[in-house]
């Protein structure tokens, strides 16, 4: 027990999860506000699609590198799964089998070149989401789109409501909650059970010792993309079903703030570490300052300063952790997800 | 071996890529000379090219330095914009010729500065530099927000000159940014402060143990980069009279993309600095040709950009399996 303790304190996620706590109490001391149930309800809802796109970034930053097409690749097949969906008057499921369908096959391009050619990742993913975003805008022409009926039937479908009695707003939780649990526990169960999820971290880890052992590298690298393109797919139709409407421009841009979330809690990015604990924790405290700001007291203008100031003092910190310990792979960290 | 190389150095100018580079711009110039003779090839649009390029041609050179010095710098378009605000504040208080003086100078300073700051983070603190500049941009944007209330800081007056002055018809920022990788072509060439950062980007242990201070050689190259931010602020302020905080969020990843394309490899190490310049106008050149053509919409270049970047990067390895084949 004693020593469960003292292993959690020493992750990063331990860490995340006390500034949370401080922030939360300060917050709810400074406005009354934190701890109202639609507050609650409004962090819960904006944080379901970055929540979705961090699982994205944590399958790439533990297997390979930074990924930073899953916006576009998000936009731009949620936007062909709803122009088909109007066309052929196609019902909930068959359009998000097209968009991930097409997110897998934007995935392949990527997994292909980082494999076959070993680039670094970073580069290859900027380059596959600025072939997007022109295919996107110059081919098709995106504008502001609606949804097709039944999809539009779903996204107005919220699983709870709740109504502050003080102020007297409300809020909902849309159905895309679902889909993202959903996300979270088959991943959770993958990458902790599976063969193919410890083969991802074993990937991040060390690649030739994850050779010798007999582990399919490049599959496995390969699939992760495959995989990334199918999730950012779906991330983008949450986020279309949230907005009850698909609106192109709203999807660039995104990455920067996700891979900033998925750090925080805790993944390397140098591979092989990192948990979807992590991943929910982070991005719910990026969601709560962006989101609290204003009960916190402090100007809307000060937003970014205060995220870019959390960026850098929390890699800071576990950068300095990741060498006193010597050896950055080390530890208990690698047997949980 | 060492006397080859050193012969075909005497022999031709500039490495292979860069050669190549060269080739692909005359080739390029040729098609749109032939084929849009009329619109093309006239002193205005030659100048709005040379004037265009300018602000991420400088960012992609602050850029092509930390590749090789094996980081990346993805907070260069926001020093660019602090700086242009800083100076913008500076030139609405005061509009004389010593107000407009200290304006510039502290855009370059306040470049410098946040370029160190990315320095020391990544070299002190032993961040990845992705990971640091990621922050720092968005710290960087939120001050630039702060300082200039999220509006945007527009100015008049002498600053106007920057962008609109021509020496002998050639557009004064493209003169600086021909200046400027003048000047850093010979740092990264010819000094030791150049080799240091090659072989710091080559390999970060090997170079601490040959005795290299690799913290200040870090640190100066993201100080560069800042610097060259700086002045990029400077000129997109006097061309477009206004400087804001979410200005020109898309040149990050065009500077990521001249970078590559000009042979900078992204692993750090190797690549040379006229090969940015040559890739910036190649680029430039080929954009404001699709701009003739009225039925391809801007958006395509996206598409063109991103497709040429996986090209070349193929490409590139490509010809380098076929000369490890031939030396074999």
């Amino acid at each position: 027990m004693n020593k469960k303790v003292k292993s959690m304190v020493k992750q990063t996620e331990f860490y995340v999860l006390c500034i949370i706590i401080a922030f939360a109490v300060i917050i709810q001391i400074r406005s009354g506000q934190f701890l109202t149930s639609n507050n609650l309800m409004d962090l819960v809802r904006s944080m379901i699609v970055p929540g979705i796109y961090a699982i994205c970034a944590l399958l790439s930053f533990v297997s390979t590198g930074a990924d930073v097409s899953f916006p576009l690749i998000a936009a731009l097949s949620a936007y062909v799964s709803v122009v088909l969906g109007n066309k052929w008057n196609l019902g909930v499921v068959p359009i998000f089998l097209i968009a991930i369908l097409l997110g897998c096959l934007i995935g392949c391009i990527n997994g292909f070149f980082i494999v076959k050619y070993r680039f670094n990742s970073l580069i290859v993913t900027l380059g596959t989401s600025s072939i997007c975003s022109g295919i996107l805008f110059g081919t098709f022409e995106a504008g502001r789109t609606e949804l097709p009926e039944k999809l539009y039937t779903v996204s107005k479908v919220n699983i709870a409501t709740v109504k502050n009695s003080a102020t007297g707003l409300g809020s909902a939780l849309p159905s895309t909650f679902v889909i993202m649990v959903a996300l979270y526990v088959i991943a959770y169960l993958v990458l902790n059970y599976t063969m193919i999820g410890r083969s991802v971290y074993a990937l991040g880890g060390d690649e030739v010792s994850a050779q010798r052992a007999g582990i399919a590298v490049e599959k496995v690298r390969f699939g992760v993309f495959v995989v990334n393109g199918g999730i950012a797919a779906i991330a983008g139709l949450c986020y279309a079903m949230m907005s009850y409407f698909y609106m192109p421009n709203e999807y660039a841009g995104a990455e920067m703030l996700v891979i900033a979330a998925v750090i925080l809690g805790g993944t390397r990015m140098t591979g092989g570490v990192g948990t979807l604990r992590g991943c929910l924790l982070g991005t719910f405290l990026l969601t709560m300052v962006s989101n609290s700001l204003i009960l916190f007291g402090i100007s809307v203008y000060w937003e970014k300063v205060v995220i870019g100031a959390i960026i850098i003092v929390g890699t800071a910190i576990s950068a300095i952790q990741a060498r006193n310990a010597g050896n950055p792979f080390a530890g208990k960290k690698k047997k949980e997800a | 071996m060492d006397k080859m190389m050193k012969m075909k150095k005497k022999s031709l100018p500039f490495d292979e890529n860069v050669r190549r580079l060269f080739v692909i711009l005359v080739v390029l110039l040729l098609v749109t000379g032939i084929t849009k003779s009329t619109a093309f090839v006239n002193l205005g649009n030659f100048q709005s090219i040379g004037k265009q390029l300018t602000e991420y041609g400088l960012m992609s050179l602050g850029m092509g330095i930390c590749m090789i010095s094996g980081g990346i710098d993805l907070s260069t378009v926001y020093v660019a914009n602090l700086s242009g605000i800083c100076a913008g504040l500076i030139f609405q208080s005061s509009n004389t010729g010593a107000g407009v003086l200290a304006g510039c100078v502290v855009a370059i300073l306040v470049g410098a500065l946040c370029g160190a700051f990315n320095g020391m983070l990544i070299s002190c603190f032993h961040i990845p530099p992705m990971l640091a500049t990621l922050g720092s941009y968005e710290l960087f944007m939120g001050i630039s927000v702060v300082l200039s209330g999220g509006s945007t800081v527009s100015v008049n007056g002498e600053i106007e000159l920057l962008s609109s002055l021509a020496i002998l018809n050639i557009p004064l920022p493209f003169i600086i940014f021909l200046i400027c990788t003048a000047v850093l072509a010979v740092i990264m060439g010819r000094t030791k402060f150049g080799s240091r950062t090659y072989l710091v980007g080559t390999s970060e242990k090997a170079a601490r143990f040959a005795g290299i201070h690799v913290k200040a050689t870090i640190i100066k190259c993201y100080l560069i980069s800042g610097m060259l931010a700086g002045i990029a602020g400077l000129i997109s302020l006097s061309r477009l009279n206004s400087a804001k905080a979410d200005f020109g969020t898309s040149y990050t990843m065009q500077t990521i993309l001249v970078a590559v394309l000009g042979g900078i490899n992204p692993n750090g190490g190797a690549g040379k600095i006229p090969g940015i310049a040559f890739s910036v106008i190649i680029l430039q050149v080929l954009s404001s040709y699709l701009n003739q053509f009225p039925a391809i919409s801007n958006y395509y270049r996206d598409l063109i950009w991103g497709a040429a970047l996986l090209l070349v990067l193929v490409f590139n390895v490509e010809i380098s399996r076929r000369a490890a084949k031939k030396k074999a």
